[in-house]
């Protein structure tokens, strides 16, 4: 067993000490924000830059990033250049980088939805108006800079309830992502909860989610959300006509196994404009200034 | 009789300091260890108080007080075997009225009376003496050892804490350089010399020129 | 219950100045539990307490890849962090009695090394230098006072033997520097460990050390993996003395520089572009700083900062600091013993020592992290993780001290020998290190509202999420101004107590 390890240990650490320095300069790096379990978003990302790398003919790497802004961050100061945002990640990366731009998203995701959801505990049932009761409960959100686990769950909220969550609920936290939101809620250790609802049916079909002890309350009405923003600056250092490449690799992903990973049916073409509403949201609400 | 030792050699781990000593102690006996300074007093003494450690208060030459806590609490530790936990949690938080009532005579006695709520550490050497001189009468019992008691404490005092020892208790052996005051108030003498005993007798009939012999060895002993 | 406040004559029972700055503290404390939030929100904490003990006892050490890698890039952001630090505390203790240079000391290490780690991380992003230079800058801070109080206590017979003209450097090298020698190198490899931990703790933001695979595997729930990872840390910092040589020293400096990984390069055009642009305040970036208009919209914005986010940041912060603070002292007096032989045999030692090892060789940030899966949000995983570290750590150094106390051959045993002949003659002691740890305590939770506690680095880390930099600026200098104040404060009332000064080991 130690001997095992320590020939590990060794053959680790002859690894690092020539792979120290990586991403030569021509490398396209690209990174997405952490909205679900880690685990996945390595497998899912890990298969897309193997698929790019072939469709564009250079290196490409995924870096994953820990929250939200580091992945605005990295985008903004140019160690990615191509980064899976959100809708709220993606107003504000394209706010800082003059030139960047979104050129696709999936088919679901003009017509994005959140999900309240509940603990059986708390009696609520789905419902078609707002579920006004969840006055003075436990709330989460996702993490703090996502749009379908913080941004439109706050405008509605704010909306029906003229006022602040914190002003709401009894308690108001930050998940930090969807996996986690639907865990907490479930657990008890919050009674609702708002979550994104591609993820919430991707984890009732594998099964992580008891319909005993967890239901959808209520869901928003749709909003645009996720999609892939490159900078604009691609071209010139990549070659002309680079952004387009990668636009139509991405447009061009056909395969049941990369797409089920996001999930999403296919992409489809994507402009700043339609994420305009975003935009407004979260102006209303001061995300951004 | 209380103890009686015969043939025993005694020391620390660096060698011997007492060789074949044989010494009894009876019930009333108030006995004085004379000598010079490392003639084994303190060896001696040591070696009685770890065979009768359960009858024995002590007041050893460094009294061992906490200096954070008060003189009270100092002497009333000398009774911490005689009551709860509680109880003495109790009083190290809030002193108890009953527990006072018991220290406060003894300590106006031995001229403390306006110390008791100070902290032992910020006493004088002699002060803090007659506080560990207190607390072995606190403890009780009928033995006491005393390794130079009234060492630190000036002569016109050192005879009331004698006083108040010698009151308190039915056996008393005391390590004391003073030999004046060993033959007021001890009623036998035990001289050390060259790790042996080279005297044990009743005081009465001794002078202090009797006990010349036990300093002829570099008299920087202030008798 | 009778007192004897009512007894006739002289002498009343009085309580030191210890003992009441201490009653004052414990007041003070459950006046703040009223205002805290120490719910268990989770329903069911046991299942899940239950599903980590099995996987500590389950330890699986295969199955992350990248385990090895992440125990060596751990250990060399440690490594160069420290010696940078190490290096420029040393020079910085030159100019220790320079005003300037004494604050800017306190403020560096009165943030966080998480927090530096977020600064760095907009300015140079996931590269090395970003991890390095968050452990280098607060460590140098804090190596430069801790040096120069060393080379201070030089004896000055020894100055004054050295001929008239003898240059302040050839004095330094001669004299003072070889006097302090042994205490700066015990000084800077306690320093190594406490970086250990820090290098740990930054892949929690990204950087890949140990922390960034252990919060994946604690938040997926593979607590097999987790364990896994936190034995490999604690061998590694338990066997620190068998491998941190003075001879081998150098061979890892060459080395470690080379293993830090990372990706991407700096740019300096971002570096620029946050200290010209990002922190400066909103209203006033790119306004017209003669226009009255821009600095009335800077005053509205100030308020806005200091009364919405900066004072209630400010309130969770000390509360939670005091709490944690008695919560510490509390769980310090119960763990000294463990370790002490005025209490335990060899076995039962043997036991208290990996326990208080384990409890202080976790960072508190792991803990509360552990605690938080737990018991869900609240106060309470910080307050008992606070608690269990510093206490540990206290703990271990008065079980040490303990074990100098000579007693009377007749003393008490047990619970009364602890009551009224140890802990008494240790309350000082005792006293000291606590309001020593005070400053670090509050340094802790101030970074824990990254976890989501609402302390000030929950604003903090609000403002990141929205890439606001000149916010996260702002209250990372209320942060630091908070500590400042709290670091004067300790250091009057142990004046005031004329509790001892200098205790290096339990400085973090």
């Amino acid at each position: 067993m130690m001997t095992r390890i320590l020939r590990r240990l060794t053959t680790l650490l002859a690894a690092a000490l020539v792979a120290a320095p990586v991403v030569a300069a021509d490398t396209f790096v690209f990174t997405a924000i952490p909205d679900q379990d880690e685990a996945r978003l390595m497998e899912r990302f890990s298969k897309v830059a193997t698929y790019l790398s072939d469709q564009l003919g250079i290196e490409v790497k995924y870096v994953p990033v820990k929250s939200y802004a580091a992945a605005v961050t990295a985008f903004r100061n140019d160690q990615v250049q191509l980064a899976w945002f959100g809708g709220l990640s993606g107003v504000r990366a394209r706010l800082l980088v003059d030139g960047s731009e979104a050129i696709a998203q999936g088919v679901e995701d003009p017509n994005f939805q959140t999900y309240f959801i509940a603990h059986s505990s708390t009696g609520l049932k789905e419902s078609k108006d707002f579920p006004k009761e969840i006055a003075g409960m436990t709330f989460t959100f996702g993490s703090k800079g996502s749009t379908s686990g913080r941004l439109m769950p706050e405008y509605h909220i704010r909306e029906q309830f003229g006022k602040k969550p914190d002003e709401v609920f009894s308690k108001v936290g930050f998940s930090g992502n969807h996996s986690k939101t639907v865990a907490l809620v479930q657990s008890g250790a919050y009674q609702v909860g708002a979550t994104n609802f591609k993820v919430w049916k991707r984890e009732l079909a594998e099964g992580k989610i008891d319909p005993s002890k967890l239901s959808i309350i209520w869901k928003t009405p749709g909003y645009p959300d996720y999609q892939w923003t490159i900078r604009g600056d691609v071209d010139a250092r990549f070659g002309a006509g680079f952004k387009d490449k990668v636009q139509a690799a991405l447009l061009d992903m056909k395969d049941p196994d990369l797409l089920a990973s996001f999930p999403r049916k296919g992409f489809i073409a994507a402009t700043n404009s339609d994420f305009q509403p975003i935009l407004d949201t979260a102006r209303e609400l001061k995300l951004v200034d | 009789m209380l103890l009686q030792l015969v043939n025993q050699d005694f020391g620390y781990d660096r060698g011997l300091v007492l060789r074949d000593i044989s010494i009894s102690i009876h019930a009333g006996d108030r006995i004085a260890l004379v000598g010079e300074s490392g003639a084994g007093k303190s060896t001696l003494l040591t070696a009685i108080q770890a065979r009768l450690l359960e009858q024995a208060a002590l007041v050893p030459q460094n009294p061992g007080l906490v200096g954070t806590l008060s003189v009270f609490h100092n002497i009333y530790m000398g009774r911490l075997n005689r009551h709860s936990t509680w109880y003495n949690l109790l009083n190290l938080a809030w002193p108890q009225r009953r527990e006072i009532d018991a220290i406060r005579p003894l300590v106006e006695r031995i001229g403390l009376g306006e110390k008791l709520f100070e902290r032992a550490g910020e006493l004088s050497g002699g002060q803090q003496q007659r506080v560990g001189v207190c607390r072995a009468i606190h403890q009780g019992g009928d033995l006491v050892l005393g390794d130079e008691p009234v060492s630190a404490v000036d002569s016109h005092q050192a005879r009331t804490v004698l006083d108040v020892l010698h009151e308190h208790f039915e056996t008393v052996v005391l390590a004391m350089h003073d030999v004046d005051l060993a033959l007021s108030y001890a009623t036998r003498i035990v001289g050390l010399q060259n790790g042996g005993i080279a005297l044990d007798s009743p005081s009465a009939g001794l002078t202090a020129a009797d006990l010349d012999f036990l300093y002829k060895r570099g008299d920087e002993d202030h008798r | 219950m009778k007192t004897i406040a009512d007894a006739a004559g002289v002498g009343r029972p009085r309580y030191s100045a210890a003992v009441r700055v201490s009653t004052l503290f414990v007041a003070i404390a459950v006046f703040c539990l009223a205002f805290a939030d120490i719910a268990i929100t989770t329903l069911d904490p046991w299942s899940e307490m239950q599903r980590m003990l099995l996987g500590v006892v389950t330890p699986d050490f295969f199955a992350v890849e990248a385990i090895g890698t992440a125990v060596v890039q751990t250990i060399s952001f440690a490594l160069v962090g420290v010696a940078l630090a190490a290096f420029f505390g040393i020079i910085l203790a030159q100019f220790f009695h320079i005003g300037p240079v004494r604050w800017a000391c306190a403020i560096a290490r009165s943030i966080h090394e998480l927090f530096w780690a977020l600064i760095f991380l907009q300015m140079f992003g996931l590269s090395p230098l970003t991890g390095v230079l968050a452990i280098a800058i607060p460590y140098a801070g804090i190596c430069a006072k801790v040096y120069a109080e060393t080379l201070d206590e030089t004896p000055a017979a020894a100055l004054n033997a050295l001929p008239a003209g003898v240059s302040t450097i050839s004095a330094f090298f001669f004299v003072r520097l070889p006097d302090a020698w042994a205490h700066i190198k015990n000084y800077t490899l306690y320093r190594f460990e406490c970086g250990l931990r820090s290098s740990a703790v930054l892949g929690f933001v990204g950087l890949p050390t140990l922390g960034y695979y252990l919060q994946t595997a604690f938040s997926e729930g593979n607590y097999s993996e987790a364990a896994a990872q936190l034995i490999m840390f604690y061998v590694i910092i338990a066997s620190l003395r068998l491998w941190m040589k003075p001879k081998l020293v150098g061979l890892y400096l060459l080395v470690a520089p080379f293993l830090l990984g990372g990706a991407s390069q700096i740019r300096w055009d971002n570096v620029v572009r946050f200290v010209t642009e990002d922190i400066v305040p909103a209203p006033l970036r790119n306004a017209d700083l003669l226009d009255p208009q821009a600095w009335s919209a800077f005053g509205d914005w100030l308020m806005m900062m200091l009364g919405d986010q900066a004072l209630p940041g400010i309130v969770a912060t000390v509360v939670l600091t005091q709490i944690a603070l008695v919560a510490t002292a509390f769980l310090t007096l119960a763990f000294f013993p463990l370790i002490s032989t005025k209490f335990f045999g060899r076995f039962g030692r043997g036991v208290g020592h990996l326990f208080l090892v384990v409890m202080r060789s976790t960072p508190e940030f792991i803990l509360v992290y552990i605690f938080l899966q737990l018991w869900g949000p609240s106060m309470l995983p910080a307050i008992v993780a606070l608690a269990l570290h510093n206490g540990a750590i206290i703990g271990h150094l008065l079980g040490r001290y303990s074990d100098e106390i000579r007693l009377r051959p007749d003393s008490a045993s047990g619970f009364n020998l602890y009551a009224f002949e140890v802990v008494p003659r240790m309350y000082g002691q005792f006293l000291a290190y606590l309001f020593y740890r005070w400053e670090i305590i509050m340094r802790e939770t101030a970074i824990l509202g990254v976890l989501g506690i609402a302390t000030l680095g929950f604003y903090i880390d609000s403002a990141l999420a929205d890439i606001r930099l000149d916010r996260v600026m702002l209250l990372l200098l209320v942060t630091a101004l908070l500590n400042l104040g709290i670091d004067s404060l300790s250091r009057r009332i142990r004046a005031g107590l004329r509790l001892s000064t200098r205790i290096d080991s339990c400085r973090d």
